[in-house]
């Protein structure tokens, strides 16, 4: 946690501002979804609340929590209330985990009369050794909101709906962490950090004549993998193309038909977190993390050192400006997460299954083994 | 002032302790309940308890191989998890049941 | 007290009070859950004991699919109340709690015996160490202990059809057609 007051405080604060910053996110992702399907579809979506319909959610989260508290009669209440209170869990500690910028260092500074630091603050809640193992880890316990929601409101819709949600996730778990296997063996390590490092390393090559400089960012070395990974996510997300949990024209919604108010909030806050870490996931695996490409970390600071500004405030606004491109990137994501559901129809789930077991678990194993081979080639060189 | 962070740090005993505590639960299960189900959870229990001291052992004698047992023994489990529950779907696709009443049934 | 401590007394507890109710519950379908909180706790547990990566595969496979695989079974079988959770017969309950007492007695004295020659040193590793950890597993993973790895490879792909053919069968010499 840290050795003096002020570094216990700051990552207390930092820990807060990150799940904050997740939770704060959701209305603003659900704005993108409402208003990009309206585009999509030529429509106008909500735009009567504020400008571009933008407090819409401000209104709607007054709603949810003016809305009647509901347990079905022969639900079981303690697992009822208890499968929101999960969902929410695992999207905001395996967020956590992730480095969402540059570390910042901060150094001696007299405050109260004092000498503190020199500090050194990674741009996350927690730094695990073992980073992707842990997110995955956590990530798989988002089953069991599913499983208690579709238990406790003694509904066979939500029971069926959890079923299917629970037996996609365990299913596509397995072509997920294949798929990022082949990413690892390149890297050669779990850390998230040292993942990024490596991406900013550049590579020069001749083509036709020009010279080229590019970063080595994981998805021009992993392309299959990327794929893969990122066609997997959506089935954890249990999103369109693969939303099978919340068929409305079977299931009604799935696990969630009983709820409403704010519990059924927290399952778009959990659900919105699980696509939030997979993006998050995705840009750290395969395009680079925080970094920028054509600009390195040394041009940002002596572009802000030609401003005049102190070591302190160099460090702190070169890692804001690096948390910025790290969240362009993620949201680029999310919005493709929101045109791909208005793009494509839904899989039938025995065409989910085949898709799971039969195409993407065989592509990714061979992924593993081609990557394995190739690397295993080069670093023998 | 004496140092009670020395005198109150967790050894290798706590650990042993917690997991023969686990280990009985575990056996207890097995042995009281009539769920065939159940009855797997607490051989998983069991099978948990062991992998607590494993990781102890590994921990506090700096030696890693205590880890790999560990990994070992989760794949065994997974694999024995995985078989244990065909047989109680089996068993309960024939008697409508998982209690182990159905061995009645299997006096020929 | 220090923090370490503190934080093993809190996870023991959760582990001890949710193993418990692994087996008072006599709903199955509870005792799951509260296995998969044991099993939850037993990863935070190996967290503190520095074996990261053991965590995160007890994260990933008992936590993550063994439990889930337990409660989507139980939950497909629908269990509306279990008639007798319990073993019968007073004497027989009690030479089996007779039993548990004294296998708990047997591995307190036998572990209060054996522990004299092993040094309770704590050993504090940091991230940077937890990376060497995982080279080192992984060192003697490959190396090692390669055939047992492998055959563990074969033994679970025995299981995976094995375990297929068990659950399609449609009750083996007791079949009703």
């Amino acid at each position: 946690m840290g050795s003096d007051v002020f570094e216990i405080t700051v990552n207390l604060v930092k820990m807060l501002f990150i799940f904050l910053l997740m939770v704060q996110l959701v209305p603003v992702l659900v704005w993108v979804e409402r208003r990009g399907s309206a585009f999509i579809q030529s429509r106008f979506g909500p735009n009567r609340v504020g400008p571009l319909g933008l407090t819409q959610l401000l209104a709607d989260a007054v709603k949810f929590l003016m809305k009647e508290e509901f347990v079905p009669a022969q639900g079981k209440k303690l697992l009822f209330y208890l499968a929101p209170a999960i969902a929410l869990v695992p999207g905001a500690v395996a967020f956590g985990s992730i480095p969402l910028s540059c570390p910042v260092h901060i150094q001696r500074f007299l405050m109260l009369q004092h000498w503190w630091g020199p500090y050194d603050f990674e741009f996350q809640s927690f730094h695990f050794g073992v980073g992707i193992v842990f997110v995955l880890g956590i990530s798989s316990l988002g089953a069991y909101a599913l499983l208690l929601a579709g238990w406790g409101s003694a509904n066979k819709f939500s029971l069926m709906g959890a079923l299917r949600a629970s037996a996609q996730m365990i299913s596509y778990e397995l072509a997920l962490g294949l798929s990022l296997v082949g990413a690892i063996l390149i890297y050669g390590t779990f850390d998230f950090t040292e993942m990024i490092a490596q991406q900013a390393q550049v590579f020069n090559f001749e083509l036709l004549g020009h010279a080229f400089h590019l970063r080595k960012y994981g998805i021009l070395m992993q392309p299959i993998g990327a794929i893969l990974y990122f066609s997997s996510i959506f089935a954890e997300t249990n999103r369109l193309p693969f939303d099978l949990p919340e068929a409305e024209g079977e299931l009604v919604v799935g696990y969630h038909t009983e709820y409403g108010g704010l519990k059924m909030l927290m399952f778009y806050i959990g659900e919105y977190g699980h696509m939030m870490v997979g993006s998050a996931l995705f840009v750290t695996f395969y395009l680079g993390g925080y970094t920028i490409p054509l600009l390195t970390t040394t041009q940002i600071n002596n572009l802000f050192l030609s401003m005049g500004a102190g070591p302190n405030v160099i460090s702190i606004l070169t890692a804001l400006v690096f948390h910025v491109a790290f969240f362009a990137k993620v949201l680029f994501l999310l919005w493709v997460f929101v045109w791909v559901r208005w793009t494509l129809p839904r899989f039938r789930y025995d065409q989910l299954m085949d898709l799971g077991w039969k195409t993407m678990l065989p592509w990714s194993l061979a992924n593993v083994i081609v990557t394995a081979v190739v690397v295993a080639y080069v670093r023998s060189k | 002032m004496p140092d009670i962070s020395q005198t109150a740090a967790v050894t290798l005993n706590h650990y042993l302790a917690l997991s023969a505590i686990v280990f009985t639960i575990g056996m207890l299960c097995v042995l009281l309940r009539r769920n065939l189900i159940v009855m797997l959870m607490g051989i998983e229990l069991m099978l948990n308890a062991v992998n607590l001291t494993f990781v102890a052992f590994a921990h506090y004698s700096s030696d890693i191989s205590g880890q790999i047992m560990v990994f070992f023994v989760m794949t065994v489990a997974a694999a024995e998890a995985g078989v244990g529950l065909a047989l109680a779907v089996s068993i309960f696709k024939r008697f409508k049941e998982v209690n182990i009443k159905f061995l009645e049934h299997l006096k020929g | 007290m220090d923090i370490s401590t503190i934080i093993f007394i809190i996870l023991a507890t959760i582990i001890v009070v949710s193993s418990v109710s692994v087996l008072m519950t006599p709903n199955p379908i509870y005792a799951a859950f509260s296995l998969a909180i044991t099993m939850v706790t037993m990863g935070f547990l190996y967290f503190s004991l520095d074996a990261d990566f053991i965590a995160g595969v007890q994260l990933i496979v008992y936590a993550g699919a063994v439990m889930v695989l337990f409660v989507m079974v139980l939950m497909l079988f629908d269990l509306e109340k279990e008639t007798e959770a319990y073993s019968k017969g007073t004497f027989s309950v009690f030479l089996k709690l007779m039993c548990g007492l004294f296998l708990t007695g047997a591995v307190a004295l036998s572990v209060r015996q054996s522990i004299k020659g092993l040094s309770d040193v704590a050993k504090v590793a940091t991230p940077a160490e937890q990376v060497e950890t995982i080279k080192l597993l992984a060192g003697r993973l490959f190396t090692q202990y390669v055939f047992a790895f492998e055959a563990l490879g074969v033994l679970l792909l025995v299981i995976a059809i094995g375990v297929v053919a068990v659950a399609r069968s449609r009750g083996g010499t007791h079949a009703r057609h």
